[in-house]
């Protein structure tokens, strides 16, 4: 029988395949069974090592980003809801590194772990852990840099975030969540409930995490959206009058927290 | 201004990129970084997976250490060469970042497919060996190798479905494929060995038929059986490339042909899942060298 499907049909039904549910490699369409050798019975067989190397691979980037889910779900419990995920959002290209993102948006909406309320915003975490490991080497603003600003001009300046830095709030305790998961340790089990505000971030080669007060990242979140220093500062003080801007400066410039472009000077 | 370390893009401690005097090299994994930094290796050149550099971060502070003492192969997995689409302009775009700041010796990719549509498989799959599809993969080589400038390497790959209708014996078409873009053949042995034995090629037919101008690099890795019954109940057994332990006896001799056939090109031990110790790599790539030595004074172009 002459071919007569173009390459972009087997491929496009191929893939069709690879996503559908495993059953359905036992009746695989006809542009599969026309276009490939495997007569003796063994078509199905052979589809399922690709359907598996897909799987299994891309599942094995799931697991390095999100160690602490695994933890707390179980192994064979994330591999489940993992491959639910791949099958539903495949990536987009060949490049992984940041393969997982919508993870937390997927938890909030699977049936089987509605119950385990704090999931979706442990993926969050782990999600920024990683785009802060890969994020690009920007350089960061430095006190000295302040110390240049003309004083005048200091209302005006404008702090963006290094590209490695995320901001978490959550009425969860999910860094002590993942700490204990992580840990292995099954004694003192952490609160599950009480609010947590984040940065996370990478000053050097290692990521981290630093719990945050809230007038700390309300005014973070300011700097994040865009606004100026003297913007930032009147809004913050509306909500917490307590507010120290200048130890919040030397604390979080020397965390290597701001970013040298755009500082708008 | 404060630099978290030193700016990449200002580097210029590299040793400029050639073909390694030593020829032989191993693939470098994060689970080696340490080590590999703390080790004199005796190894002529490390490869990476250019797709694990992309944007930035901590893997990138690494590979600038190794690169300032070897020589560099960006061995791509994500181009998906074989697509019935273009190559993806941001992959391209991040791949010739990579290029231009570690300037590898050589770069390459497989002849197979992994993108449809939106969707990347992650795997390198099949292509059938026609007409058609050699046309729609030598574009998308040399859509590459304008993008960056240069030729680059294109491996045959392992495969477990064979199509109906293939035109052509894989050797006769990546043969094709280089004449056609200019690009070189990376001829993976152990593929080869796969494919001798899934798809009953002679795999030293293959060696012969390919023509040994276009071989730029070799591979060498592990694979694992994997049987199961067809409909007769008789069991059919299929090899899988797994890059998870030490290279088989008959790879071996199926290299030592080859490099008595082809000479001395750069070889690459890959080693991807269960990865063993570096020392472990090393013999391996050890083993190669030996090979290499054994014929030296044969070989149409003995490298020194």
């Amino acid at each position: 029988m002459p071919q007569n499907n173009s390459i972009g049909e087997i491929q496009d039904s191929f893939k069709t395949l690879m996503l559908d549910h495993p059953d359905a490699l036992n009746t695989p369409p006809t542009t599969i069974e026309e276009n490939f050798i495997g007569n003796d019975g063994t078509l199905p067989a052979r589809l399922k090592i690709y359907r598996n190397n897909i799987i299994g691979s891309l599942t094995d980037v799931m697991r390095a980003t999100f160690p602490t889910i695994e933890k707390l779900v179980g192994e064979a419990f994330f591999e489940q809801t993992a491959r639910s995920f791949i099958l539903h959002n495949p990536p987009e290209n060949g490049c992984l590194m940041l393969f997982g993102q919508g993870f937390d948006e997927f938890l909030k909406t699977f049936e089987p772990v509605q119950h385990l309320e704090y999931l979706p915003d442990i993926a969050k975490l782990e999600l920024a852990l990683n785009k802060a490991y890969y994020a690009s080497d920007d350089n960061s603003f430095a006190l000295h840099d302040l110390a240049q600003i003309d004083p005048e001009a200091l209302n005006d300046l404008k702090l963006p975030l290094r590209d490695s830095v995320e901001l978490i709030a959550s009425n969860h305790q999910i860094s002590k969540i993942r700490e204990f998961a992580i840990s292995g340790n099954d004694e003192n089990a952490p609160e599950i409930n009480g609010d947590e505000y984040l940065l996370v971030f990478r000053p050097q080669l290692q990521t981290e995490i630093l719990e945050l007060n809230p007038d700390e990242f309300f005014i973070l979140t300011q700097f994040k959206d865009g606004k100026t220093l003297g913007e930032s500062v009147l809004e913050t003080l509306e909500k917490h009058p307590e507010f120290d801007i200048q130890a919040f400066l030397q604390k979080f410039i020397s965390l290597e927290t701001f970013s040298m472009q755009d500082t708008n000077r | 201004m404060t630099s978290s370390f030193s700016q990449i893009e200002e580097e210029t401690l590299f040793p400029p990129a050639q073909i390694p005097n030593e020829p032989v090299g191993i693939g470098l994994r994060h689970e080696h970084y340490q080590d590999a930094l703390e080790t004199d290796l005796n190894l002529g050149w490390l490869e990476v997976h250019p797709e694990n550099y992309f944007g930035g971060g901590t893997h990138r502070h690494y590979l600038k250490e190794y690169r300032k003492k070897h020589q560099l192969s960006l061995h791509a997995v994500g181009l998906s060469l074989g697509s019935d689409q273009p190559v993806n302009e941001e992959h391209l775009r991040n791949f010739k970042e990579l290029i231009d700041i570690y300037q590898p010796f050589n770069v390459s990719d497989h002849a197979s497919w992994s993108a449809s549509g939106n969707a990347h498989l992650n795997d390198l799959l099949p292509l059938p060996y026609t007409q058609e599809s050699l046309d729609k993969l030598a574009r998308n080589v040399e859509r590459t190798q304008e993008y960056f400038g240069r030729k680059i390497l294109v491996e045959n790959p392992s495969t477990y479905l064979a199509y109906q209708h293939n035109e052509m014996h894989e050797d006769a078409f990546m043969n094709r494929l280089a004449e056609m873009t200019g690009c070189s053949i990376l001829l993976d042995l152990n593929n080869i060995y796969v494919q001798a034995h899934n798809h009953g090629y002679n795999a030293w037919e293959y060696i012969e038929t390919i023509d040994k101008r276009h071989v730029g690099e070799m591979h060498l890795a592990g694979h694992i059986e994997e049987e199961f019954e067809n409909k007769d109940g008789d069991t059919t057994t299929i090899l899988i490339d797994t890059h998870n332990q030490h290279v088989k006896g008959d790879v071996w001799d199926l290299y030592e042909h080859a490099v008595q056939k082809v000479g001395v090109v750069p070889t690459l031990i890959e080693w991807d899942q269960d990865l063993p110790t570096l020392e472990t790599l090393v013999g391996e790539a050890d083993k190669a060298r030996a090979i290499i030595a054994k014929h030296k004074e044969d070989l149409p172009n003995a490298a020194e």
